[in-house]
């Protein structure tokens, strides 16, 4: 990462450039943008060359659900967005508390996943059932998988906040970009999916 | 001084003649690899999980010399591969985490080697040995060497995340983290190819977009990418044990187009 | 000065869920009728409005705004790949069908 550069020190803190976190998480965040859209793109080219059948499978889905569901996500990056901000004024214990709270969101989101996959799988939509809903299974179940990745990536972030001994501000933004990935992910996912017709 | 002279003395005086040589053996058997299950073969892309029998036997007298030739060839000279995992395992070996890592990735990798890449070797020749056999026999190799093929991918996956967890807990700045991330992504594709079990048809069989063409475009880059930072590694080392030096001055680094933009 | 980021925050998480309600009608005029129908406009408008989404998670919520230019152009162009690939394969796949 570059020096520090003095002659920025009296510009307020939002107005001094700098990557968030380490950029080697953005590589990341490119890449796996890029292999999602792939899946997606898979899935709208499919989709138009069976359309009644996807229509079909599609009406089985719960959309207030899947409202719910984008509100928690989006609510967990707020609070994670808030915790970075907390973090790099000092005010570490109240970034630990929406470290936190982003946490408790995530597993919201978790547990209303599982909730909704048992109640479509009770319905006969499973796995197997029919093309739209192995696409569905597939890209919600890869996108759980990144979310599990993302309590760990939210536990390195807690650890760091709690110890004055550990902290460092690259990591927590770094382990913070992971976490609005799964955020991102989830916004296409249910556009892709619920929407989409 | 010629380019024979210049070689002679560099292998009898250059310390790092043993990874020089693993390096180039890396690089020699993945393109044999390549060619081996692309175009002699022709075992990859993968055949279709739907054929009946009677289609079975047809792929099989299709590709019958190919076969034969092809996997000979990986039978003869298939303990090549030994170098490629041993050069990774000394890479690993050489960051400041334990050493745990670098045996678990070896030990893992020797393991998958025979059911991931073998066990195909060996149903597919079995297959083409004897053309005559019953149908329903034959569909029962083709079945065992693609799932094989594929449904291994859970030990490499593994071994994918012990490299990106080494990567990323090293302090020895062997490799740039975000191959360490790389790790994860190609980790992550790999998970894919686990429905490849259950769909006979569409995009997660073991023919799939997703499942094949999708993961192998992501295993390809991977693989490149690794290759060149293992040279990287290679030129960088001082055959020490504390963090690996940058690349000497009078070499201009190539920085990876993102490297240059996020830095 | 730090309030003002803190409600910057909090605007962008009402843009983005007021974004994810229009989602609910959006829905419901595409079930307009009960009938199940493909629709290229509903498609269109959904990726679009995820695009958005996308934009502003990143640039408000990962900070983007504030980092250099480069990595500005970068996620825009990422968006814009994500958009165009979207858009397209769908498209085909009308054209295809």
């Amino acid at each position: 990462m570059a020096a520090p550069d003095t002659s920025t020190a009296d510009l307020p803190d939002e107005e001094i450039e700098r990557v968030p976190g380490e950029g080697d998480m953005w590589f990341f965040v490119l890449f796996e943008s890029l292999v999602f859209t792939a899946y997606f793109c898979v899935y709208l080219y499919f989709r138009t060359q069976d359309e009644r059948a996807f229509l079909e499978a599609q009406s089985a889905l719960n959309l207030p659900l899947g409202i719910v569901d984008t509100i928690v996500l989006l609510t967990s990056s707020w609070a994670i967005a808030r915790c970075v901000q907390e973090a790099r004024a000092g005010r570490y214990p109240a970034a630990r508390r929406l470290a936190l709270a982003t946490i408790g969101l995530g597993a919201a989101f978790f547990a209303l996943k599982l909730v909704e996959w048992v109640n479509l799988i009770r319905g006969g939509h499973t796995f197997t059932s029919s093309d739209f809903m192995q696409h569905f299974f597939f890209l919600t179940g890869m996108h759980a998988i990144h979310l599990l990745i993302g309590f760990v990536a939210l536990g390195i972030l807690v650890h760091q906040l709690s110890d004055p001994q550990r902290r460092s501000q690259e990591t927590i933004e770094t382990c913070s970009t992971y976490w609005h990935t799964v955020d991102l992910y989830w916004v296409l996912i249910f556009a892709v999916l619920y929407i989409v017709r | 001084m010629s380019i024979v002279s210049n070689l002679r003395a560099n292998l009898r005086t250059d310390p790092k003649r043993e990874l020089w040589f693993t390096w180039y053996s890396t690089v020699a058997f993945y393109s044999l690899y390549s060619v081996v299950f692309f175009v002699i073969t022709r075992t990859q892309p993968p055949g279709k999980p739907w054929l009946d029998p009677e289609q079975t036997v047809e792929w099989f007298a299709d590709r019958h010399g190919g076969l034969l030739f092809g996997f000979g060839l990986i039978f003869v000279l298939g303990g090549w591969s030994a170098t490629a995992i041993a050069l990774i395992a000394y890479s690993i070996r050489r960051m400041s985490v334990s050493r745990a890592f670098a045996y678990s990735y070896l030990v893992l990798y020797l393991i998958a080697a025979v059911p991931g890449f073998l066990l195909i070797c060996i149903a597919m020749t079995a297959g083409a040995l004897r053309p005559d056999r019953n149908p329903e026999m034959q569909r029962w190799l083709y079945d065992l060497g693609f799932l094989s093929f594929s449904g291994t991918m859970g030990v490499f996956l593994v071994g994918s995340l012990i490299w990106m967890a080494a990567i990323l807990l090293d302090k020895n700045r062997v490799f740039p983290r975000w191959f360490g991330y790389l790790n994860l992504c190609n980790a992550l594709t790999e998970v894919v190819i686990a429905p490849s079990w259950i769909f006979q048809r569409g995009v997660l069989a073991w023919d799939g977009v997703i499942a094949w063409w999708i993961d192998v475009a992501v295993f390809g880059m991977y693989t490149g990418v690794f290759i060149y930072l293992l040279r990287d590694v290679i030129i960088r080392d001082d055959l020490g044990t504390g963090p690996l030096p940058e690349r000497p001055p009078g070499r201009p680094r190539r920085l990876h187009p993102l490297a240059k933009v996020l830095r | 000065m730090e309030t003002s980021s803190k409600l910057r925050l909090l605007a962008a998480w009402l843009v983005l869920v007021a974004i994810t309600v229009i989602y609910l009608w959006i829905d419901r005029s595409a079930d307009d009728g009960g009938t199940l129908a493909a629709s290229t406009i509903v498609t269109i408008s959904a990726i679009f409005l995820a695009l958005a989404k996308v934009r502003i998670v990143m640039r408000e919520f990962m900070d983007v705004r504030h980092a250099p230019p480069p990595l500005r152009r970068l996620t825009d162009l990422l968006i814009a790949v994500i958009g165009v690939s979207l858009l397209t394969s769908y498209l085909i796949g009308r054209v295809v069908a």
